[in-house]
């Protein structure tokens, strides 16, 4: 049984002109840093594009790397710079509702073989419902919970990729959260609709 | 499964359960989509990092190129201009001293002529002055000369007061 290489051996094999290890790198972190990138911009070419950028600069820093550091906080970090960069060039309509409920409807159909239809409609919805209200609280709350929630960093990971104290952070991931509960809740998904909705649902 | 969760994050977000909120939220994210690269994403990605990486290395290539050229260049000129150089520069000294040489020399003698005679006055002056006699008679004729000026300027003047009282 092989083992799996860890990132920061990916990354040094990279650094010394390993084609192969930079793929691998690649492969484990095009998913989230394209999904960060999303969040940011809503156009998934435009997305691509930056996350690709991301990349090229990681590869190009390697030789700055630290291999102490968790590789994943080092890469979100330039992928956050390039993001940052292009932002300050270019001002960006949010996305449309309409994209990210389109967005929500298809990860809905990602595990449809283990649930119910109704399930699946509720789940849709919600799925949909939160991405939405992702897009709508401050960007700088935005990149917390994407980092916390979707990509699973820890508090203090965050608080290193963005250059904050972990204070700082936690009461990042406090706001953030009140602030999707509150768009949730305008949008009928608070505690007091939670029956309506499931009657609804079925 | 979904609304129960929303639900229990509402409700610990509403009491303030800080570490139940996160973790209950933290479930529900895992129901909101991610947006995958397409499939080439990778591929492309890499070949970025070849590209820029073979770019790199021609720059680095060009620049030691140059820089080995530059030296060489340098040393081939110092070669064969060396004798060239060296052979003018001879000449132009010794051009230099045959003209200007002498005349440095004469200059020389005639200050070294012109220090030798103050050396002399000078030396006079002190064997004049060490002695307490000689400077009795030196302090004694400048005494005298100037008692000789103060009667000179009083006959000098009285006569042209009794000029002007005529």
């Amino acid at each position: 049984m092989a083992v799996q290489r860890s990132d920061a051996e990916l990354a040094r094999d990279a650094r010394s002109g390993s084609e192969a290890a930079y793929r691998e790198l690649v492969a484990r972190f095009a998913a989230p840093a394209v999904n960060f990138t999303y969040r940011f911009v809503h156009d998934r070419a435009l997305a691509e594009d930056l996350a690709q950028e991301g990349f090229l600069r990681v590869y190009q820093r390697l030789n700055s790397y630290d291999p102490e550091r968790k590789f994943s906080s080092w890469f979100f970090q330039v992928l956050r710079n390039v993001t940052i960069d292009y932002l300050r060039v270019n001002r960006l309509p949010t996305a449309s509702l309409d994209e990210l409920q389109e967005e929500g409807h298809q990860a809905a159909a990602v595990d449809r073989e283990s649930a119910s239809p109704e399930e699946l409609a509720g789940r849709g919805e919600l799925a949909s419902a939160i991405g939405a209200a992702l897009s709508r609280i401050r960007p700088e709350y935005r990149e917390v919970v994407v980092l916390r929630y979707q990509e699973g960093l820890t508090q203090p990971e965050i608080a290193e990729i963005l250059g904050l104290p972990a204070g700082t952070v936690k009461t990042y991931l406090h706001r953030a959260r009140k602030e999707l509960a509150d768009i949730l809740a305008v949008q009928g998904w608070g505690p007091a609709s939670a029956e309506a909705t499931a009657r609804k649902t079925v | 499964m979904e609304r129960k969760q929303l639900d229990a994050w509402l409700k610990a977000e509403q009491g303030g359960e800080e570490d139940a909120a996160d973790a209950a939220l933290a479930h529900l994210f895992t129901a909101v989509p991610k947006v995958p690269p397409r499939s080439v994403f990778v591929e492309q990605a890499v070949i970025n990092a070849w590209r820029w990486r073979a770019r790199r290395r021609r720059l680095l290539a060009v620049g030691w190129t140059a820089a080995a050229a530059l030296v060489i260049a340098g040393a081939v000129i110092a070669i064969v201009a060396s004798p060239l150089i060296g052979r003018s520069t001879v000449k132009a000294i010794a051009y230099l001293s045959g003209h200007t040489v002498p005349w440095l020399i004469a200059y020389a003698s005639v200050a070294l002529h012109g220090w030798l005679t103050l050396g002399h006055v000078g030396a006079v002056i002190a064997a004049a002055l060490v002695t307490p006699a000689r400077v009795a008679a030196v302090v004694g004729v400048e005494l005298l000369g100037i008692l000789a000026f103060y009667a000179l300027h009083r006959i000098a003047s009285a006569e042209r007061l009794g000029d002007a009282q005529v």
